[in-house]
């Protein structure tokens, strides 16, 4: 019984504990982004955002959850009912599980597995099932356009999302996050985060995210002036709640993979007292907001690309620039004997 | 030269950057919105609100029941029925104006001859159900009543531009 | 005739032509408010200012006869400062009291300021006031709008023939009023609304109740009287606003009878608008096919000789064709459209106004049975007045001693009299002789009495004594007051063989009587009869029946009507029928499918050509076809009484102005007959 209780039970409880301080902090920060989106884009659009509902509208996300709480379901009558709402479901799950190998501290992660980085590769590529599965089960002309477009641009991205994680494992030399993260440490600080050496890299992997994400200037599969809502158009209520989070999951997730690849993690722009005083967690979410305020700063700036123009991106210039950087690192890691152990 | 610059600018996102750099100037520059529902906008002393039926300082009320706003009226929305009162005058029995219908362009008020019909200073009358929206004589009288003195203000702003 | 050249155009016109017409000729219009073509030239207004060469300056155009070699113009400066002047001088005590006058938006002062008015005002001083003046029921006086262009005063004087309105005191100070403080009595006081060509008449019922732009206008018939004036009906919605002339220079010129225009409220009360069955010896509210079962229960089985009809009034001819072929149907010949007994046969020339309204101005004497024009046909009343006023035409009145609005010779009361000018021994007879275009007007007075067939055929002996029928001329007329009647006798609603006559339709010998809008009858013989009423008044048909079917006012269908001349005109519909009311003809026909009689038409079309049919004059709308001379009346004994004028309450004649408040009002105001409280007395 003792035997139970220490070998299966508390680490399953533990590991249950864990996964709760990451989900419900998670939620929380997803809720906020809504807010902090519409607050950023408010004020470039010299606005005020919301500003009704608690102090500085903080209470904002609560209202807009709540209202979506309270809605009713529909479900379209010709639609497949058992994967329309699976698919939701589906999209909001993978979000959360990516988050598994994240770390945000040192040791201060879930599964500290070796193949973290394919681990998420993975993960990432099945987000696509939610959306097509969406666009399929509503058994609607837009959901299903939507999901076709949205399938097609993250396949598309996603390679040179790959080669571009390549570029960083040659240079990191370790498929660990952790690993990636403390390849960065050094006497330089922010210097030697993988950002300034590979930054053509950097800006390829933020661009792809934003099209993995399906947000502007790619948010084509949910383009309202065409689509309607996209994949979304025929979900309301919670189905339709689950999907947001999904969605912003994901681009906090993106965030947090891209501050691991080339922000140098956790760890403080540079080494001075004050800054190391500062714990590596907070130094964290600093760069996930960063670089989340560069997608709402980016949602604020651009217009929306052609689907052709998108699709030209991808293949015709992504492809090749990451394919070649990659020789290119090789070839310059190989020829000064740079190679990590 | 030119084909090198323009390749340049775009291997170097120049476009994308000007955009965000002046996205994030607009960051930091005054609000052009008001806090609404506790700090409104000026409002022209022309402003074409909602219409009200005005009285003489006597408790007498203006309208005459010329139907000229009837007449006048592009949407319609101006109902009238008249008689004569008891003591002879011409009055309305029937003022009704249908608010869904009303495109506010302030011909009615143009048209009247005897400033009974005004569109006030008031924007806010939403209603929860439609009915509401049709307002009777009644209606417009006490609205009258509500917003005599900001019309008159108006009015008198109003008037060497008549 | 002479020449004139107006503004480059010359024209030739009639000699005692104004230049005003002359100019009109040209095409150039010339604006007035005083000279009105039906009424004597004042030249008052000064707004028909033009400039003659060689004349030192502005002419009055209406007061000016033209002349051969005048040179016009009508629209050089001069002229246009002229009326800008003229106007200028009406507007002076005019109040710009137009929002709340009735005339606006018609307003011959209105439009014409705004068409030659300057355009701004240069008067600080005070205006003038007048005190209203009281002009009965009808007319609602606002004096101070007044410009003096007297167009009523003249109207009054020469077309009404009452002399009770003038212009009393002078300069600022004169006023139009009614020399005596009472209202106008005249049957054609309307009309001076429709001449004012301001505010200051307007009319008492209308008064603020709609703006012109707001009417539909529907040009129709008036059905109120026999004449058949040519009426505007001005609708809003499903309600009659008002009723005003129309132009027909052989009916009604531009008048219209008090009666005709202002009834129209009477269609708004006592109206049938459902179907009524009479259960328990109460009129229950029913439907329609609850209504036509009650009907034909009753009809099953019933031999035609048990089943009678009666047409009224007001009904037109499309619901009589239908009742006359439904009753031949039925197998029944008891059908009668002369609910007052009138002794009128078939014979076309018999019962026709045959010299025509239009007429009267070319013939020279006349003679007048039992009759009085004024109330029975104001409008030929006027006619008569107008040839009267002509001169060399002496009129001659046999019957009730009346003020008919001009001079006559009163010959006697009744029957005796005639006879006596019949056999040439009255003076009055050296007249008709003497007489090129005599005429003989024979009321229904003299006709619808027991020995009307009599007094017809005396009325005959004199047509064919004193030669009042010729080639060119027919001098012999029968004065409607029904406007079914004609039609109705056209379309052969007359006992057929073996049948009755409306007044034995009445003694209640029937099992059926259907009354199509038969209301002047005398109801206290029915008895047992089982009584259909069709109409569209509550009124005494409707009290005696055991089936109510609700009916169309006059206002209310498409219809041909025919007038006293017999002239069929076509009546169009303005408004739709109150409630479950429905066209007449249209129930008739579902009767008659109900009763497994179908009539054989579907639509309006067929049943007027098959009322063509019948009657091929009906298929030329607006003419008159002469009916060639034939054999009336019967020769007999005629009976010492006078003759009694039908029409003792000129404002209550028919079902619809007796459910009018208008009209009772100037029953009240004006009829010296005292009438009775039920107001159905007819």
């Amino acid at each position: 019984m003792v035997e139970f209780w220490d070998v299966y039970l508390l680490p399953a409880l533990i590991i249950v504990g864990q996964i709760l301080l990451i989900v419900v902090p998670l939620l929380v920060a997803v809720a906020y982004l809504t807010l902090y989106e519409r607050k950023v884009m408010a004020v470039m659009q010299l606005r005020k955002g919301p500003n009704v509902v608690g102090p500085f509208g903080l209470l904002q996300p609560l209202a807009d959850g709540a209202k979506l709480f309270f809605k009713e379901t529909v479900v379209p009558t010709g639609a497949n009912k058992v994967l329309f709402l699976v698919a939701p479901m589906l999209t909001f799950i993978l979000s959360l599980i990516a988050w598994a190998v994240i770390p945000f501290d040192e040791g201060m992660v879930l599964a500290n597995i070796n193949v973290g980085v394919l681990y998420l590769f993975a993960i990432s590529s099945l987000g696509v099932y939610g959306i097509i599965v969406a666009g399929w089960a509503s058994n609607s002309r837009y959901p299903f356009l939507g999901a076709l477009r949205s399938a097609a641009q993250m396949v598309s991205y996603e390679v040179s999302i790959g080669f571009v994680i390549v570029t960083v494992l040659l240079c990191a030399g370790t498929m660990n996050l952790t690993g990636i993260v403390l390849s960065q440490k050094g006497s330089l600080g922010l210097l030697n985060w993988w950002f300034i050496p590979l930054f053509p890299m950097f800006i390829i992997f933020f661009v792809s995210i934003l099209a993995e994400t399906n947000r502007h200037p790619f948010d084509l599969p949910e383009a309202e002036a065409e689509l309607v809502a996209g994949y979304q158009t025929e979900y309301s209520s919670m189905a339709f709640a689950l999907f947001f989070l999904g969605e912003y999951a994901n681009m906090i997730l993106m965030s947090g993979i891209c501050t691991v690849l080339f922000l140098g993690g956790w760890l403080p722009p540079a080494d001075w007292a004050i800054f190391t005083w500062i714990p590596g967690i907070i130094w964290f979410g600093i760069k996930v907001a960063l670089l989340l305020f560069v997608f709402i700063w980016v949602r604020a700036t651009l217009p929306r690309y052609r689907y052709d123009q998108l699709m030209r991106l991808g293949w015709k210039v992504f492809l090749p620039f990451s394919l070649l950087w990659v020789v290119l690192t090789a070839g310059f890691l190989v020829y000064f004997d740079m190679i990590p152990a | 030269m030119s084909f090198i610059d323009k390749q340049a600018r775009s291997l170097l996102l120049a476009e994308i950057v000007t955009g965000l750099a002046t996205t994030f100037r607009y960051m930091f520059k005054t609000k052009a919105t008001i806090n609404y529902p506790y700090e409104k906008g000026p409002l022209s002393p022309r402003f074409r609100g909602e219409h009200v039926l005005r009285r003489y300082p006597n408790g007498e009320e203006r309208c005459i029941a010329c139907k000229l706003c009837e007449a006048a009226c592009p949407a319609l929305a101006i109902t009238i029925e008249s008689e004569p009162r008891d003591d002879g005058s011409r009055r309305t029995t029937r003022y009704d104006i249908d608010m869904t219908k009303c495109i506010y362009c302030g011909f009615c008020q143009e048209a009247c001859p005897v400033d009974a019909i005004v569109q006030g200073p008031n924007f806010e009358f939403a209603t929860e159900t439609r009915e509401e929206l049709f307002f009777d004589k009644q209606k417009l009288l006490d609205n009258g009543d509500r917003w005599e003195q900001e019309i008159v203000q108006n009015l008198v702003a109003d008037a060497p531009y008549r | 005739m002479p020449t004139l050249t107006v503004d480059g155009i010359e024209v030739t016109v009639e000699p005692g032509t104004t230049v005003l017409q002359a100019c009109e000729e040209a095409g150039a219009e010339i604006p007035r408010f005083c000279y009105h073509e039906r009424l004597s030239i004042a030249g008052n207004c000064r707004m028909c200012l033009v400039e003659m060469e060689k004349a030192p300056k502005l002419i009055a155009s209406c007061a000016m006869p033209a002349g051969d070699g005048m040179v016009i113009h009508t629209n050089t400066q001069k002229v246009k400062e002229g009326r800008e002047g003229a106007m200028e001088f009406l507007l002076i005590n005019h109040p710009l009291d137009c929002p709340i006058c009735d005339q606006g938006g018609e307003c011959d002062l209105q439009d014409q300021s705004m068409a030659y008015g300057s355009g701004n005002s240069r008067y600080h001083e005070m205006k003038r006031a007048v005190a209203e003046k009281n002009m009965g029921p009808l007319i609602k006086t606002t004096m101070t709008r007044c410009i003096h262009c007297t167009r009523c005063v003249r109207f009054a004087t020469e077309v009404a023939g009452v002399e009770d309105l003038g212009a009393i005191n002078r300069g600022e100070n004169m006023e139009i009023a009614t020399y005596l403080e009472q209202a106008l009595d005249s049957e054609l006081s309307g009309n001076i609304i429709d001449l004012c060509p301001v505010g200051a008449l307007t009319s008492k019922p209308y008064a603020f109740a709609a703006r012109p732009w707001e009417l539909s206008k529907t040009e129709s018939i008036d059905a109120l009287d026999a004449v058949g004036a040519n009426i505007r009906v001005d609708s809003r919605g499903k309600e009659v606003m008002r009723i005003l002339p129309r132009l027909h220079e052989d009916v009604n010129e531009e008048w219209l009878s008090d009666r005709s225009r202002f009834s129209y409220d009477g269609l708004k009360t006592q109206r049938l608008d459902t179907p009524y069955v009479r259960k328990d010896g109460k009129l229950q509210p029913a439907s329609w096919s609850e209504a036509f079962e009650a009907i034909a229960a009753k009809l099953d089985g019933l031999d035609g000789a048990k089943i009678g009809a009666i047409a009224g009034d007001l009904v037109c001819t499309e619901s009589m064709k239908a009742l006359k072929d439904l009753m031949d149907l039925l197998g029944s010949p008891n059908i009668d459209c002369r609910q007052d007994g009138a002794a009128l046969s078939a014979v076309r020339s018999g019962y026709l106004f045959n010299s025509t309204i239009a007429g009267i101005e070319a013939a020279d004497a006349l003679l007048i049975v039992g009759s009085n024009p004024r109330h029975e046909a104001a409008l030929i009343n006027a006619r008569i007045r107008k040839r009267w006023k002509m001169g060399n035409f002496p009129i001659a009145l046999v019957g009730e001693q009346r003020d008919l609005g001009y001079g006559h010779e009163y010959l006697g009361a009744g029957p005796a009299t005639l006879a006596d000018v019949a056999s040439g021994k009255h003076s009055f007879a050296k007249t008709l002789k003497k007489a090129k275009r005599p005429m003989i007007i024979v009321g229904q007075g003299a006709l619808s009495r027991s020995d009307g067939a009599a007094v017809l055929a005396l009325a005959k002996k004199i047509a064919d004594n004193f030669d009042l029928v010729s080639d060119d001329w027919n001098g012999f007329n029968v004065l409607h007051t029904a406007a079914s009647r004609v039609g109705g006798l056209d379309l052969g609603l007359l006992p057929g063989e073996g049948g009755k006559s409306a007044s034995d339709l009445l003694d209640g010998s029937l099992d059926v009587l259907f009354l199509l809008g038969a209301d002047e009858i005398d109801t206290s013989k029915l008895g047992n009869s089982f009584v259909i009423y069709q109409g569209s008044h509550g009124d005494v048909g409707a009290s005696v029946a055991d089936v109510i079917l609700p009916g169309a006012a006059y206002t209310e269908k498409d219809a041909i009507w025919v007038n006293t001349e017999g002239r069929p005109q076509l009546g169009r519909r303005a408004i739709f029928p109150p409630g479950d009311a429905r066209e007449d003809w249209t129930i008739l026909r579902a009767l008659s499918e109900k009763l497994g009689k179908t009539l054989p038409y579907n639509t309006l079309a067929e049943l007027r050509a098959a009322m063509i049919e019948a009657a091929p004059h009906f298929a030329d709308i607006d003419v008159v076809t002469p009916a060639p001379w034939g054999d009336f009346g019967v020769e007999g004994a005629t009976e010492d009484s006078a003759f009694v004028n039908p029409i003792t309450d000129y404002y209550l004649t028919n079902p619809i102005s007796r459910s009018s408040r208008i009209m009772a009002q100037c029953s009240a105001a004006f009829s010296k007959v005292k009438t009775e409280g039920t107001g159905t007395n007819g």
